[in-house]
């Protein structure tokens, strides 16, 4: 060897130096870092910064505008010929010039969060730089921003309060002090109309009581019914002497129908009485609501009138109110006790403040003519707002950076834990993040046997083959597929046929019903083949497992008649005709036949069943053998050792497993559109109602509110704060389960680290 | 070398079993026994009584069946699907592999050590005690008991007593396999299948279970299979020599080491070949 000439090598080449592929390799690893780190980033920016107080902010632009609005951010935006059109003259022409001959440039817009929804229908507008005539933007500083649970927030001055303040109470403490009080009296009134709904809930129970009755007899009792209920109208309270006025009427009844009856007559009498006294109620609390509000004036202007007033009146320096102005603007009492504050907004624009005494100060707004003697004086638009609508009063341009804080902190404590507000734009996500976290445990409740129970009959009892493989492989395709399609099939299979057959029984599945006699034929049938399968599958449980071809018939034999006997029993459910259902009598109405809380964690169980299968597989499949074998050698029964020696090693792969199933639950969308997630409810699928858990619910989820905000909602534009928000949140529960995930996986491998040597 | 010879080409050939061990009352006697692995025969027709209360080491080149014929014995290759055999054995009168022998009841008359450690993920004293767990034993005395009986039987006692709460994980290798005896013993076995016990060990810790194994022998009659020549001829009192699935010789220890019937034994127990 050592004599023949030995090859020459060559090692200096490119290739062999492998500069290139650490370039390669490190630039689609960046290019993965940059696009991971920058999802997260935007997601937690526009997240995070969505409830963050804003200053408030007006402006005047070129063409004698008042634009006002919390600022939110600059955008870059292509300003071309064809835009020009959506421009008022003044700012045209300044686009104009700027343009030049060019058919596009590149301008700034600002982008301001105007709230005033009711008053000027929109939420948002953009500013272009190039018509904003103020040099300044002005922060006024008593501005207040009301968040209120319709239509929104509201931005203005205070104007008047429809009670009287204090003596040395300023109004920002009156409005704070009364807001407390009215969300008492909103409480009150909250809970007066959830306790006529369960009236009404009452009401309709006993109805369906007595169409359960009348189901179950086959008879008409709607006459019946209404003759009760009109004699009912006429008893003002439920005593002994009720029986003797029904008695006549409901005679001729079954026993069943008559009590049915006799409750509907009760509850008609009870629930009357309770409804006067509630609404009663609830015309004083409304009463109550009404009686104090409080005048707001927004920036939007009135035109009052032209009045010869010359610029000088409006120099920064002078103090007291001109007359024509007082005249104009219909103000109470003489100019003169009024004190002017004038902000110069843009040339010739003034915001002019006039407060008389210590009075809340009026705002105007006043535009000198360029011939400068005469003035255009617009009033600011007043509204009129329930104290009881509020529910959150800010003075945005006054907050100190603690302030900003505070109502960061009790804005999330909103979104995290309160109601939706105007639809789910504002306000909280709590039933949503309810919703999301009842359905992913109700599905691991689902998955969890299932999954484990059939990777533990995969790895431990059955025998290898082609069959196996097969399975195997079918179910690691199954999690490739798209999630809609769970949707779709749990729509048709849970929602329709299993809800139905549990509402209406096999009719409203879509069976047709045997007749009784072949129904029975089969059902002896069935019961013959299961005997046959018992007693073959004891015989070979029985006999030396020799590898034997008679052995091995009887084995799959035995297997297929339990198979048999399972699609028998399937087959005979559905075709009795002895089941109409558990819900007849709320019928057309579905109760389980529709989309619900059930039907969403089960098909949500089967989507995420491929994920614990297989992690349940690998986890067994870690299992050192000689631990199976220790245990066999101690004369321990294979589910013996499967328990105590088999699951517990297994354990942490498993319960990993089935915390990323978890994790990839919570964030699917998909099929919750289609079984059982509604954009807005306030029925909780788990309360304190009896029976606590409700599965026929609709309920809200985290993953479809960011789809049903983002594209379904009327104003998209206002929602996508709160989309950023939600997926922050949701991206949030779902790192925390993988991160637990790891956490427990680690912490119990511990435990079953060897010693080496 | 002629027999070898004869048995690598696949020809029969005739054991030899000395009268000494014939003439020993049996715990487990070896009949006609053969085992396929699939197509592959890896036992050949294999006849030896084991004696009760002795000590009997397997001896023979790696691959000769030595671990297949112990794990025969209590019917440990049943969880291998392409396992079949021929012939039978028998544990004092009941057959090994008649038709409907509970399999179960049949392992828990005999103790198993491995060649690698396998302490369960769970506690010392839960280790010991599993034997009586999977039958159902919940008195904590007679646990206690069982369990300090074992330890101690198995040289262990000392070293553990005051941490039998504590993972039995956390153990050295030779506290490991120890335990694994203990483990083995616990339930009081007849017969103890020990497969090369202390070829993960060090010195020391060898000498520790060759001692245990002196001790134990005579309560339990001992079957081990071991590569250490030395070690087969300090502790056991009869000597099986295999070569290919096949037995060669099998004779007292004394007479193995010394003057054993046939050349091809006495070759390779010198270490001349093997
Ligand atoms: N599970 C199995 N499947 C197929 N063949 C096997 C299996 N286990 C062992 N064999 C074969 O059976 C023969 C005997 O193996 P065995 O493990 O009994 O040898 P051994 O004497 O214990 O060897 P060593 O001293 O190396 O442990 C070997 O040829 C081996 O390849
Ligand atoms: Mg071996």
């Amino acid at each position: 060897m050592s004599s023949s000439t030995r090859r020459q090598r060559s090692g200096n080449h490119l290739r062999a130096q492998g500069e290139p592929l650490i370039w390669l390799t490190g630039g689609m690893f960046a290019i993965a870092c940059f696009m991971i780190i920058g999802l997260l980033g935007f997601v937690l920016y526009q997240g995070l910064a969505t409830l963050w107080p804003r200053s408030y902010l007006l402006l005047g632009t070129l063409d004698g505008e008042l634009v006002a609005g919390e600022y939110r951010e600059r955008r870059s935006y292509v300003l071309s010929r064809q835009n020009l059109d959506d421009l008022l003259p003044k700012s045209r022409e300044a686009a104009q010039s700027q343009l030049d001959n060019r058919s596009e440039v590149t301008s700034h817009q600002w982008y301001l969060r105007t709230g005033n929804f009711e008053v000027i229908n929109r939420h948002f507008q953009f500013v272009p730089e190039i018509s904003i005539a103020s040099r300044e933007p002005f922060h006024p500083p008593d501005i207040w921003l009301l968040e209120r649970r319709q239509w929104g927030n509201l931005y203005g001055f205070p104007k008047k309060l429809s009670w009287e303040l204090e003596q040395g109470e300023t109004a920002i403490q009156a409005v704070r002090s009364a807001m407390i009080e009215a969300a008492k009296t909103n409480r009150l009134f909250e809970r007066a109309k959830r306790e006529l709904e369960q009236l009404d809930r009452r009401l309709s129970n006993a109805r369906l009581r007595v169409r359960e009755a009348e189901l179950a007899d086959g008879s008409d009792l709607q006459r019946l019914a209404d003759d009760v209920l009109a004699t009912a109208v006429n008893i003002p309270r439920v005593d002994d002497t009720l029986s003797a006025h029904l008695k006549p009427i409901i005679e001729t009844a079954s026993q069943k129908e008559r009590k049915a009856l006799e409750h509907l007559a009760r509850e008609t009498i009870s629930v009357q009485s309770q409804q006067i006294s509630i609404n009663e109620e609830l015309a004083r609390l409304e009463q109550e609501m009404r009686s104090r509000s409080l005048v707001m004036q927004l920036p939007v202007l009135d035109f009052r009138g032209e009045v010869a007033l010359s610029a000088d009146s409006f120099g920064l320096s002078q103090t007291s109110c001109p007359e024509p102005l007082h005249t104009v603007l219909g103000l109470e009492g003489k100019a003169d006790d009024y004190k002017m504050k004038v902000i110069l907004i843009s040339e010739g624009h003034f915001l002019v403040s006039l407060q008389q005494s210590n009075a809340i100060p009026v705002y105007a707004w006043v535009d000198i003519a360029a011939s400068k003697n005469t003035a255009k004086i617009h009033a600011l638009r007043e509204h009129q707002v329930l104290l009881s609508d509020i529910v959150r009063l800010i003075e945005p341009n006054r907050l100190s950076w603690t302030g900003k804080l505070g109502v960061y902190g009790s804005r999330w404590w909103e979104f995290l834990f309160g109601e939706p507000r105007e639809a789910g734009v504002e306000g909280g996500v709590f039933p949503a993040i309810w919703g999301t976290i009842v359905m992913t445990l109700i599905m691991s409740m689902v998955v969890m046997p299932f999954g484990v129970l059939a990777a533990l009959y995969m790895r431990e009892y059955a025998k290898g083959g082609w069959l196996l493989s097969t399975i195997r492989i079918s179910i690691n395709n199954l999690a490739g597929v798209p999630s809609i399609v769970y949707g779709v099939f749990g729509l048709s299979f849970f929602c329709y046929t299993i809800g139905g057959y549990i509402d209406g029984g096999p009719v409203k599945a879509g069976f047709t019903p045997w007749p009784e006699t072949t129904w029975f034929s089969a059902l002896a049938l069935l019961a013959i083949i299961g005997l046959v399968a018992f007693t073959l599958s004891f015989l070979t449980g029985r006999s030396k497992p020799d590898g034997s071809i008679g052995r091995r018939l009887l084995s799959t034999g035995s297997g297929l008649l339990w198979l048999a006997t399972l699609a028998g029993i399937v087959l005979l459910l559905a075709k009795t005709p002895m089941f109409d259902g558990f819900y007849q009598a709320q019928l057309p109405n579905p109760t389980f036949g529709k989309g619900c809380l059930l039907w969403a964690a089960c098909t949500l169980a089967l989507l995420t069943l491929p994920v614990v299968i297989v992690a349940t597989e690998e986890a067994l499949a870690a299992v050192p053998n000689s631990l199976r074998e220790g245990s066999y050698a101690c004369g321990a029964g294979k589910w013996q050792t499967i328990e105590r020696i088999v699951l517990p090693y297994a354990r942490p792969g498993i319960i990993t497993g089935f915390i990323l199933a978890m994790a990839r639950g919570a964030g699917e969308v998909a099929p919750m559109m289609l079984v059982g997630a509604i954009p807005l409810t306030s029925d909780l699928p788990l309360d304190m109602e009896f029976p606590f858990l409700h599965g026929s619910r609709s309920f809200m989820h985290l993953g479809f509110q960011i789809y049903a905000l983002g594209f379904q909602s009327q104003n998209s534009e206002a929602a996508k704060p709160m989309v950023f928000t939600a997926t922050l949140l949701l991206l949030t529960i779902v790192t925390l389960l993988n991160l637990t995930a790891i956490w427990l996986r680690a912490r119990l491998r511990k435990r079953f680290q060897s010693s080496q040597f | 070398m002629n027999r070898l010879k004869a048995i690598a080409d696949g020809q029969d050939i005739e054991s030899v079993v000395h009268d000494e061990v014939l003439s020993r009352e049996p715990v487990l006697t070896i009949q006609d026994f053969s085992l396929y692995y699939g197509r592959k025969q890896a036992l050949h027709h294999i006849t030896m009584p084991i004696a009760k209360g002795l000590v009997t080491a397997l001896v023979g080149p790696s691959g000769c069946g030595k671990s297949t014929l112990l794990r025969s014995v209590n019917r440990m290759n049943d969880l291998i699907d392409s396992v079949s055999i021929e012939g039978d054995m028998v544990l004092g009168k009941d057959s090994i592999f008649a038709p409907g022998v509970d399999v179960i009841q049949l392992r828990k008359r005999m103790g198993m050590v491995f060649q690698k450690p396998n302490p369960f993920p769970m506690s010392i004293f839960e280790n010991v005690v599993y034997p009586l767990r999977i039958d159902g034993e919940r008195n904590k005395s007679t646990l206690m008991q069982v369990c300090e009986q074992s330890l101690r039987g198995a040289a262990l006692w000392d070293e553990v007593k005051d941490r039998l709460g504590e993972s039995g994980l956390g153990l050295s290798g030779g506290q490991q396999q120890r335990l694994c005896i203990a483990r083995a013993i616990a339930s009081d076995p007849e017969v103890l299948l020990l497969d090369e016990p202390c070829s993960a060990l060090d010195p020391i810790a060898t000498s520790k279970i060759e001692d245990l194994i002196e001790k134990l022998k005579g309560d339990y009659s001992i079957l081990i299979v071991t590569h250490n020549m030395q070690q087969a001829s300090r502790i056991s009192d009869h000597t099986a020599f295999m070569y290919l699935g096949r037995l060669v010789e099998m004779g007292p220890t004394s007479t193995i080491f010394t003057r054993p019937k046939l050349q091809e034994t006495e070759d390779y127990i010198t270490g001349r070949f093997g």
